[in-house]
């Protein structure tokens, strides 16, 4: 809960403030919790509170990033193992599915009629936030896990 | 290699919580973010925003840093652009000093008094943004600094930027009229139209039903007098091209002068002003909050200055 608080605390005012490295902290958390040892259910439940928090601190449909980021933990538990063997396949595994929460985003938020999220640069910021996603989990996905399970030789790449 | 997790049956769950989240969509857009969602947005906004104020002054000079590095092929042309916008003010000042003078010359002379059209400001430092999706805009004041959900907020130039959706004693949420699904009513000259958000960029379109006159590049657009949501007369942006009427309507697109990424302070209107004080004074107070640790950073494209 506290990394959570900071992913969303750091998302808000850092990242809000740097316009060429836009990353979506929380999502990426989220993602990333699917790695861990803490239980499918727990993830899920903490997935959509995420999601219900980031909604509350902005001017979107309460409920629209509490179900993408819900669908993103889903797809990543269930995805999970393909990102267990090397760095880059953590990193690459957290960028698609970011792309997938990204994508889902825009387009569910579309159907509600969330015309603010097609702003300027829509296409660019939908790649770019993957990207950075991607970045981010090749360097600090394994440590993330292992600060989280309490467990040094966790995610250890031979 | 990781412990493998159990998965159990986890696919109700999602069900039931995606279903959940279609609920509270649903509340969200019939309450129109009123109601319980309303409570529920701005009690988490005034756990949050102490937090977010905190890490805001932390992260700033970072920030800073890192967007001065990412800009610095920009400077030296803003630099320029900035240099010829000063020499043009310095001119246009010059004029507008000469004819306040002739002004406080004739109302000495015919026994008037001005108008109190002062209206309240209170200058906040934007301390944070959703998300990349969301272009909202936090800031630092929120109702203990006279802040309410409604009032019109302008850049640190007096363009016009958005209007504050909610409020905490300490924080306030702004939707850029970017981001705003209601048009903004406008005058182009003698012409009222209304401007409307569009998909996937910054300019705006200009639509003025029963027009009568084309409108040229370079026409400023204003708040009108008519809009409920602005004081009239407050510059938004210049059309980017010639239109003609058709069969009496116009659409035009506009370039704004204010873009919400670039800004670092905003100034929050306290209008329309309290009709309870309005109409017991003749004047109304003028800036009340003018506390702030920035210098303002906006960015504008106007050609004028």
């Amino acid at each position: 809960m506290t990394i959570l608080l900071f992913a969303v605390v750091t998302q808000t005012t850092l990242f809000g403030r740097i316009r060429f490295i836009v990353p979506d902290l929380v999502m990426l958390v989220v993602i990333l919790l699917a790695l861990t040892r803490i239980r499918p259910e727990v993830i899920l439940g903490t997935a959509f509170l995420s999601g219900l928090l980031v909604d509350l601190l902005g001017s979107s449909l309460l409920g629209l990033r509490a179900i993408v980021f819900t669908t993103v933990a889903y797809v990543a538990l269930r995805t999970k193992e393909r990102a267990e063997n090397f760095r880059v396949a953590v990193a690459l595994w957290a960028g698609i599915l970011t792309l997938i929460g990204v994508a889902l985003l825009v387009l569910i938020g579309t159907l509600f009629g969330q015309t603010s999220l097609l702003g300027a640069n829509v296409a660019s910021r939908v790649l770019v936030v993957p990207l950075a996603n991607l970045l981010l989990a090749g360097l600090f996905g394994p440590l993330f896990v292992r600060l989280v399970d309490g467990d040094t030789s966790a995610f250890r790449f031979s | 290699m990781v412990d493998r997790d159990p998965r159990g049956h986890i696919l109700p769950l999602l069900v039931t919580l995606i279903i959940f989240g279609v609920l509270l969509m649903t509340f969200d857009v019939r309450l129109q973010g009123g109601g319980v969602v309303g409570v529920l947005r701005t009690g988490t906004q005034t756990i949050i925003a102490p937090v977010q104020k905190a890490a805001s002054y932390a992260v700033n000079p970072v920030a800073d840093v890192v967007d001065s590095l990412s800009n610095l092929s920009n400077l030296r042309e803003e630099n320029i652009a900035l240099r010829r916008q000063l020499a043009n003010a310095e001119a246009s000042l010059v004029g507008v000093q000469d004819q306040l003078a002739r002004l406080e010359h004739f109302e000495q002379l015919y026994g008037m008094e001005a108008a109190g059209d002062e209206i309240g400001r209170t200058v906040a430092n934007v301390i944070g943004r959703p998300d990349a999706f969301d272009a909202a805009l936090i800031i630092d004041k929120g109702t203990s600094d006279g802040v309410v959900v409604g009032q019109p907020v302008v850049d640190t130039n007096g363009y016009v930027v958005g209007v504050v959706k909610s409020v905490t004693p300490g924080s306030a949420t702004i939707v850029p009229i970017t981001a705003d699904r209601q048009a903004l009513t406008v005058i182009v000259g003698d012409q009222i139209g209304s401007l409307l958000s569009q998909v996937a960029t910054d300019e705006m379109r200009l639509e003025i039903l029963d027009a009568r006159a084309p409108v040229l590049v370079g026409d400023r657009v204003l708040t009108s007098a008519v809009s409920a949501s602005f004081p009239a007369g407050l510059p938004v942006g210049v059309v980017t091209e010639d239109a003609a009427p058709s069969i009496d309507v116009l659409t035009a697109t506009v370039d704004l002068f204010v873009h919400p990424d670039t800004l670092r302070l905003v100034v929050v209107l306290a209008w329309p002003p309290d009709p309870i004080t309005a109409s017991s004074d003749a004047t109304i107070p003028s800036e009340t909050t003018t506390t702030t640790t920035e210098t303002a950073t906006t960015t504008t494209t106007e050609g004028g200055g």
